[in-house]
């Protein structure tokens, strides 16, 4: 009864015409990325239900232009169906047979590969670790969310922090307060990423729309969301917020990602410290930056190896050690790995990228399975079919 | 008549091996009475790279005027001999015309619009240089991608005009060597104002100067003393310096590709007699043409050795050695495949193969050295040995299931060749090399995925260069289960298998060329026009494989076909 049911599920016609459909997605996933960034694309099309897919997409701008878009399933609906047709199709035609062992080998690799970008898709969190030479870090940003955060350093030990978060600041009209904070926040206009013009330059209606805060001179404008293509790849958001005590107003203030200091405002004689920045998450263990290096090609401008001389600290695990990290020599620590990325201008820190994906392992199982399947697969029914033919 | 027919492809085979080798038993001699051959064997830095002068001349001639020697009024000059002059005479140099400028806007910007030819020097170029430094100012400006043909070529001639100023200030390369091993190149001007009593830097001055005063007797002692420090600080460079110079006189792949032209041309005949009395004929012209493509094969793999030699890399390092790795592995194919099963049909596609990357590299090593410097993130032998090479595989192995395929569909409709049992063997050779590419083209593609997750920590990002490898294994197992599935038969196979040529030329070139991801190194604009050319062809090809099978000449394809083959199985007929 339920083999009769799954039969239509099993047909090799459907894992044909899934083969098909994927192959169509990711060609369109792969010529999105002109014009988006591979974040929104890898959202948008490898890791939803469902995506429409614009047919100027396979026609150059300049050739013609074409409206319209079409719908198609996402990466996630093709990923299922396929394991779906996999797992129906062995169980309607299971039949342990040693001629088959290696295309059940292989199917089970495929299985566990498309479970491993699952747990990938809804577990691994990456994150940058940007660190000054001499500086201590101690946590990881997500460069694709930002967080304005007040800070109250009254206390003698520590740091009082209050953040909001990015969805918060995207509401229309959000007005947020909190217990620990005297003000209120009124984010007035929310740029999920900008541009700063600076005082001389022409601001048009902006000029003067900050009244307080270090950042009173410069002006935001909100640009199109960053895409892998002109190089920048990280979103530079700014707001517009109005503190207001009660009724009484303190003073509109400009938060953005390029002021790089927080500003302070001052509410009956005490001082808090406002600013935009990457969502941080802290950590139990702090990276302390010796020394970063760039070498060069004698004679060149390219570069030969990045390299970060790092002091890991991990009171917890009771660690405090040298490593350095280099391009293809990564530091694995508590479950989670730090690549070298990226540098600061002249050299002047590091960028590591921070990742933990608890799948990490399922591919290197899965695609060794596959490999043995086919091998095996292939060697069985291959080999002594060339051989009879001579 | 058999005896001659069973010894002529050896006397074939020695030929065509002499022919190989006549240019490196017999290398161009320079005729000059400075010994040249001594001074263009000296190791310099440039890019990077320790490599011979000769190199460095070869490939500045050939950035700027698209040649490895130079037309002058008397006679032909090679490019070592241009080199020297620039340096040691540059007033002389300046009316060479060694650049080769072909846009007609930028010749009226410079006033040379009436002239009769496309090289021009560079004393007629630099009285413009204001109006060239302005307009590639402006060019600069633009984004890489928005920038018309004629902002390209002015940014090109800018570009050129940089490489020459640098060549003849003695910037480039770095002539000065290490003082002992470990330390790093030197720049000749830098290393005479900073430390006057350097040996080396006097050494090359005094050689040089006695080059300027055209004394050649004292030219060639003081290259001998200069050899002789060399020689003595830098031993193993200098002998692999002097290795290249051989490398770059042997051009082993230019060699290949005309024998592999010589192969296909054979091979083609060999076919076209195939089905007539004459097939002794074919068999011989079969036999003949195999030989080429071993001599081809053999030349080839020389070729890389050498430059993993040179380079201390991998055989895989850019896309230049990527076109020479696919036809390269092509050529193992095709042998295999016609010991394998006598239709001669390996040996014609794989030269095909041979010939056509090859060209593909010519033109994509014309631009500097094809030896370049890797990026820090490429630089690993340990995954460029691995899963640059098995991706690569799996390309040549999917060009090949595709160039089968082509004939299977060309032969078939346009002559009678291919009987029932020709086009059963042809097809099952498609099928075999559609298995062995999908082996190949996942592992390599999953090799990546690991380097991947090794070096930044994400086994699979959606990267352009990775989608495409992902569409090489995904098209190759769509094949294989239609077939297992009975949903095509053997000309399917082949139609779908042409198709495949198009989703590896996008994976090898298309993803360069949309300038995104992290592998996106390495593009040349006129490439795009040709990948066109390449995909419509495969197209036609689709479709001519399409026509229904009563109007194939071939007269297998007339007969009913049997039942489908049961899924999974590859039993074989007859």
């Amino acid at each position: 009864m339920v083999k009769k049911l799954l039969k239509p599920l099993a047909s090799l016609k459907l894992s044909v015409v899934i083969f098909a459909l994927s192959m169509f997605l990711i060609l369109a996933g792969t010529l999105a990325q002109v014009h988006d960034g591979i974040w929104t694309v890898v959202d948008d099309y490898f890791r939803s239900l469902s995506v429409t897919i614009p047919l100027q997409l396979f026609v150059p701008q300049d050739i013609a232009k074409i409206p319209g878009a079409i719908w198609f399933p996402g990466g996630l609906t093709l990923g299922v169906a396929m394991l779906v047709n996999l797992i129906a199709a062995h169980t309607v035609r299971f039949k342990f047979r040693k001629k088959r062992i290696g295309i059940i080998l292989t199917h089970l690799g495929v299985i566990l590969l498309l479970v491993g970008e699952f747990v990938t898709g809804f577990a691994a969190q990456e994150g940058n670790m940007t660190i000054r030479e001499g500086e201590t870090v101690n946590f990881v940003e997500d460069i694709r969310t930002s967080e304005i955060a007040i800070v109250d350093q009254s206390m003698p030990s520590e740091d009082l922090v209050v953040v909001i978060p990015q969805r918060q600041l995207a509401k229309k009209n959000a007005k947020i307060s909190h217990g620990l904070l005297p003000f209120t926040i009124a984010i007035d206009e929310w740029m999920p990423n900008s541009q700063i013009l600076g005082p001389m330059q022409d601001q048009h209606d902006r000029k003067g729309r900050a009244d307080s805060g270090m950042a009173r001179e410069l002006a935001a404008f909100p640009v199109p969301r960053a895409n892998g293509v002109d190089g920048a790849t990280v979103d530079a958001p700014s707001a517009y917020v109005t503190l207001s005590k009660g009724d009484r107003q303190l003073g509109t203030y400009l938060l953005s990602l390029f002021v790089n200091q927080p500003q302070a405002v001052e509410v009956d004689g005490k001082m808090y410290w406002i600013s935009m920045r990457f969502k941080r998450t802290y950590k139990p263990y702090s990276l302390y930056l010796e020394d970063f290096k760039h070498d060069l090609f004698t004679g060149t401008q390219m570069a030969r190896n990045y390299s970060s001389q790092v002091r890991l600290i991990d009171r917890n695990r009771n660690v405090d050690r040298e490593v350095l990290i280099y391009m293809n020599h990564p530091l694995r620590h508590a479950g989670e790995t730090f690549y070298q990325a990226s540098f600061l201008q002249d050299d002047a820190g590091t960028v590591l990228q921070v990742v933990k994906n608890p799948g990490w392992l399922i591919p290197y199982v899965s695609s060794g399975l596959i490999t043995l399947g086919m091998l095996i697969h292939f060697g069985i029914r291959l080999v002594p079919a060339l051989r009879r033919r001579s | 008549m058999k005896v001659v027919q069973q010894f002529l492809p050896w006397v074939v085979f020695v030929f065509a091996l002499f022919y190989a080798g006549q240019k490196v038993v017999n290398p161009d001699q320079i005729e000059s009475q400075y010994n040249l051959s001594a001074f263009r064997e000296i190791p310099v830095s440039a890019g990077g790279r320790t490599k011979p002068l000769d190199t460095v001349a070869r490939n500045s001639l050939m950035n700027m005027s698209g040649r490895q020697s130079l037309k002058t009024e008397d006679g032909q000059i090679s490019a070592i001999e241009w080199y020297i002059e620039l340096i040691t005479d540059p007033d002389k140099s300046v009316s060479r015309r060694v650049f080769r400028i072909d846009h007609p806007d930028v010749l009226a910007m410079l006033g040379l619009q009436d002239e009769d030819r496309t090289r021009f020097s560079f004393s007629e170029i630099i009285e413009h240089g204001d109006e060239i430094n302005k307009q590639a100012g402006d060019a600069f400006a633009v984004k890489a991608k928005a920038r018309d043909p004629f902002q390209r070529a002015v940014l090109v001639l800018n570009q050129r005009l940089m490489l020459y100023s640098r060549l003849s200030q003695m910037k480039e390369p770095y002539l000065v060597p290490p003082l002992r091993i470990g330390e790093d190149w030197r720049e000749f001007v830098t290393v005479l104002t900073e430390n006057p009593g350097d040996p080396d830097a006097l050494a090359l001055l005094r050689m040089l100067q006695n080059y300027r005063n055209q004394d050649a007797e004292k030219f060639n002692k003081s290259m001998l003393e200069f050899n002789q420090l060399i020689e003595s600080q830098i031993p193993s460079e200098a002998r692999k310096a002097r290795y290249e110079v051989i490398y770059n006189q042997a051009q082993p792949f230019i060699t290949a590709t005309v024998l592999y032209v010589m192969a296909f041309l054979l091979g083609c005949f060999g076919m076209l007699t195939s089905q007539s009395s004459k097939s002794g004929l074919s068999k011989a012209l079969f036999a003949n043409m195999t030989s080429l493509i071993l001599v081809a094969f053999i030349v080839q793999t020389i070729g890389i050795l050498s430059r993993i030699y040179l380079q201390g890399r991998p055989p895989v390092t850019n896309l230049y050695s990527s076109a020479v790795f696919i036809g390269w592995f092509a050529a193992i194919l095709g042998l295999i495949i016609d010991r394998q099963m006598k239709l001669g049909l390996g040996g014609i596609m794989a030269s095909a193969i041979g010939f056509g990357t090859l060209i593909v590299a010519h033109n994509l090593g014309s631009s500097g050295d094809t030896m370049e410097m890797m990026q820090a993130v490429l630089d690993t032998n340990f995954w460029l040995a691995t899963h640059v090479v098995v991706v690569t595989i799996g390309y040549s192995a999917t060009f090949f299931a595709g160039f089968l395929a082509t004939a299977y569909v060309l032969l078939g409709v346009f002559t009678p060749t291919l009987d029932r049992e020709r086009g059963k063997s042809l097809s099952k050779m498609i099928y075999g090399v559609i298995c062995f590419a999908t082996l190949m083209s996942f592992v390599g593609t999953v090799l990546g995925g690991i380097w991947a997750d090794q070096s930044w920590g994400r086994f699979w990002g959606w990267d352009p260069k990775e989608n495409g490898a992902a569409l090489i294994v995904l098209m190759n197992l769509l094949i294989l289960h239609a077939r297992w599935g009975g949903m095509v038969k053997d000309r399917g196979v082949a139609v779908l298998a042409i198709s495949g040529n198009i989703v590896t030329a996008w994976s090898w070139f298309g993803t360069n060329m949309l300038g995104v991801g992290l592998h996106s190194y390495g593009f040349t604009n006129s490439a795009v026009f040709w990948i066109m050319v390449f995909v419509i062809s495969q197209l036609a090809l689709m479709a001519i494989g399409m026509v229904p099978l009563q109007i194939w000449r071939s007269k297998f394809a007339r007969v009913p076909t049997p039942p489908a083959a049961k899924p999974t199985t590859t039993s074989p007929t007859g």
